[in-house]
């Protein structure tokens, strides 16, 4: 499959490891000097777990020998990894990046991929959202990310390495290969013994490769040729392996046999919001966002495109939501966005932005208050199903007695 | 939706006339099991009741006091004959007590009729619909949510009403006990039209005439479908348009025995004319 037929992207988050963040964290003077934070390798070895860039530049890599990386940098701030203190600020990143996709995978703490499928009315645009998870990750971390989005996880991850920090940087649709061109054969995932022989025959940048078949490079390096063919195309298929976490709020529904139509889905929305509405009594909060995720009868078949094995929306209305009645208009409108094209197998609902619950004091309602807020609310589920504009509150402008409508009311859509 | 089972269901091809009450009895307690209690009822429906106009006449001759809650009616008048100043005059008379909704799909309605007839703008939402899907599906959702009176405005019905849109409305309506006036348009579409439960006619009978200005509209207005009296009654109002110099806006009612003339030199007595 070409990534002109794939719809939805991956983001790509490059950070300092946690073990350098936290290390900078507690010493900040050491800020751009050479620094070494070490840890236990494999077989109990004392290895490099991270290293600040100035000693990144002296030729240190991550998983090197402690004595040899204090060899080729001697100047360097040798400093111990606090685990638990990167295992906290690990567990703190991930919960955030899950607030924006629940398909996140987190990498080797200097790395993270978050699905971007989906659908948010907010941010309809990837870049926007990758945005968004940069955003979140910064306030996490404490240090900003660089993002890449591109149609597979290489290229992504490439996109990644390629961005500043701070920055998102978006594979061009449709040219995934000649976004990859220039890129060294080097920094190819391929083992060491395949990249020097791809330098033996000239082949330095993915570009070079991209001009010889997948016969000729299958001949030359086996299975490795394969792989090489399909990432230089930009072809690779290799996709994240989501972690995920409980939400702190929500419910979960497994069907009895598979559900295909979205009319029979619709039908067992009130039970959904029944059942978040009493978790969130339970807890004694209101939520300011929910998120609807279907998933497949059995996991294979893919659900909402051709490689999404999950569905999943949100919906973000202006007044945090507390009981299913509240919930249901939202809830409504995610299952309205949904077509599934394989039969459902669970249904999930989550709630985020948990608040305090709304509260209206009965006895002081002047007049027609409650019959207001209960129009208001569905006021905004309107405005968030087609959007502002649509409905109007109008007041006289004060002072002026003009004759043109637009001059002498004041209009707002809030 | 309601569902109203008479008690007087005959069974043939059986061999007795007698309702089944054991079957009967599952199948409606199963109903209202399903669809929640009320689905079904038996007997008569229970009385409507009507969302008070503000004019004694126009509510006695509607038959039900009023607007009919929970159902559809339509204002209908030639040019100039006061049926769309009527409509404004019973939303800013509505506002002042509720909630009114006014789904605006000619996209041209002045909301400042209603602040010039002295109603209250701050219980007003205006709709104004980029598709009509939009219009009808806020319509259904203010008028569950709770408003008293939702005024539907347009020009070309058969454009703009889809074939479910009525019925769907009409559900909501019963749902929030509000009531649905429409305005403007001469042609309605088969399937609005036959959802219609009360329909005035209206047209002018002169203008009411102060200080050499036109203050008014004197109008008279008929009932030409109901479904809770027979057609043909009608009644007569004066509508004071909003003028610096009037002391009352809005609606008035006539008696029907008062001659026009009266009427008005009672008016210019009263103006000092």
């Amino acid at each position: 499959m070409t990534d002109e037929h794939r719809k939805t992207h991956l983001a790509c988050l490059t950070f300092p490891h946690l073990a350098l963040v936290l290390a900078l964290r507690a010493h900040p003077e050491l800020s751009g000097e050479p620094v070494l934070v070490g840890g236990e390798g494999l077989g109990g070895r004392r290895v490099v777990l991270a290293a600040s860039p100035a000693a990144r530049a002296k030729g240190v890599i991550r998983g090197q020998d402690w004595r040899r990386a204090g060899v080729l940098c001697p100047l360097a701030a040798r400093l111990e990894a606090d685990l638990a203190a990167v295992a906290e600020l690990r567990q703190q990143a991930r919960l955030a990046l899950a607030s924006c996709s629940p398909l996140v995978e987190w990498g080797d703490d200097a790395s993270a991929y978050v699905d971007l499928a989906g659908s948010d009315p907010v941010r309809p645009e990837e870049g926007a959202r990758a945005a968004q998870c940069g955003r979140v990750l910064k306030e996490a971390l404490g240090t900003t990310p660089s993002v890449g989005v591109g149609p597979s996880r290489f290229s992504a991850w490439v996109a990644a390495q390629l961005a500043a920090p701070g920055r998102v940087r978006l594979v061009p649709p449709g040219q995934t290969a000649e976004f990859l061109a220039t890129w060294p054969v080097s920094r190819l995932p391929l083992p060491p013994e395949t990249t020097e022989r791809l330098m033996q025959f000239g082949l330095r940048t993915c570009g070079d490769c991209a001009a010889i078949t997948m016969v000729d490079l299958q001949r030359q390096f086996g299975p490795d040729g394969i792989l090489l063919h399909r990432l230089c195309r930009g072809l690779d298929t290799a996709w994240i392996d989501p972690w995920r976490e409980p939400p702190p709020c929500g419910v979960r529904r497994v069907l009895a046999g598979g559900v295909e139509d979205s009319e029979s889905l619709r039908f067992g929305a009130a039970e959904l919001a029944r059942g978040l509405a009493q978790e969130l009594a339970r807890q004694g909060r209101a939520a300011g966002r929910i998120r609807l995720i279907l998933r497949g009868e059995d996991g294979s078949q893919p659900l909402a495109s051709a490689d999404e094995k999950v569905w999943w929306g949100e919906v973000a209305p202006p007044v945090p939501m507390a009981t299913a009645d509240e919930l249901m208009g939202p809830l409504l409108s995610l299952f309205s966005r949904a077509y599934p094209q394989a039969p459902v197998g669970v249904v999930e609902l989550e709630a985020f932005d948990l608040v305090a619950p709304p509260v209206s004091q009965v006895g002081l309602w002047q007049g027609r208050a409650a019959n207001r807020e209960v129009i208001q609310r569905a006021v905004n589920r309107l405005h968030d199903r087609f959007g502002l504009g649509l409905v109007w509150r109008v007041e006289v402008r004060p002072g002026h007695l003009g004759d043109v409508p637009e001059e002498r009311l004041v209009w707002s859509s809030r | 939706m309601v569902v109203s089972v008479s008690s007087e269901l005959t069974w043939h091809g059986r061999g007795s006339t007698k309702p089944r009450a054991g079957a009967l009895g599952l199948a409606l307690s199963s109903l209202n099991l399903r669809y929640g209690p009320g689905m079904v009822h038996t007997g008569a429906p229970p009385l409507l009741q009507g969302l008070p106009t503000g004019v004694d006449a126009l509510d006695r001759i509607t038959g039900c006091q009023g607007l009919p809650r929970g159902r559809i009616s339509r204002l209908t008048g030639g040019s100039a004959s006061g049926a769309f100043d009527l409509g404004m005059a019973l939303a800013a008379e509505v506002s002042r007590s509720a909630a009114v909704v006014i789904i605006d799909f000619s996209l041209s309605l002045d909301l400042g009729y209603i602040e010039a007839y002295r109603g209250e703008l701050d219980s007003c939402w205006l709709v104004r619909p980029r598709k009509p899907e939009e219009g009808w599906a806020a319509a259904r959702a203010l008028a569950k949510a709770g408003a008293a009176l939702c005024l539907l405005v347009a020009e070309d019905w058969h454009r703009l009403t889809p074939s479910a849109a009525p019925t769907a409305l009409l559900t909501a309506l019963s749902e929030g006990d509000c009531a649905a006036l429409l305005l403007g348009g001469r042609l309605i579409p088969a399937a609005l039209k036959e959802r219609i439960s009360l329909e005035l006619e209206c047209w002018r009978l002169d203008w009411a005439l102060a200080h050499g200005d036109v203050c008014g509209l004197r109008m008279e207005t008929q009932v030409i479908r109901s479904h809770w009296g027979a057609p043909g009654s009608s009644c007569r109002m004066q509508l004071h348009f909003p003028r610096a110099y009037q002391m009352q806006v809005g609606l008035e009612g006539l008696a029907e025995t008062v001659p026009v003339e009266d009427s008005e030199a009672e008016l210019l007595q009263a103006v000092g004319g």
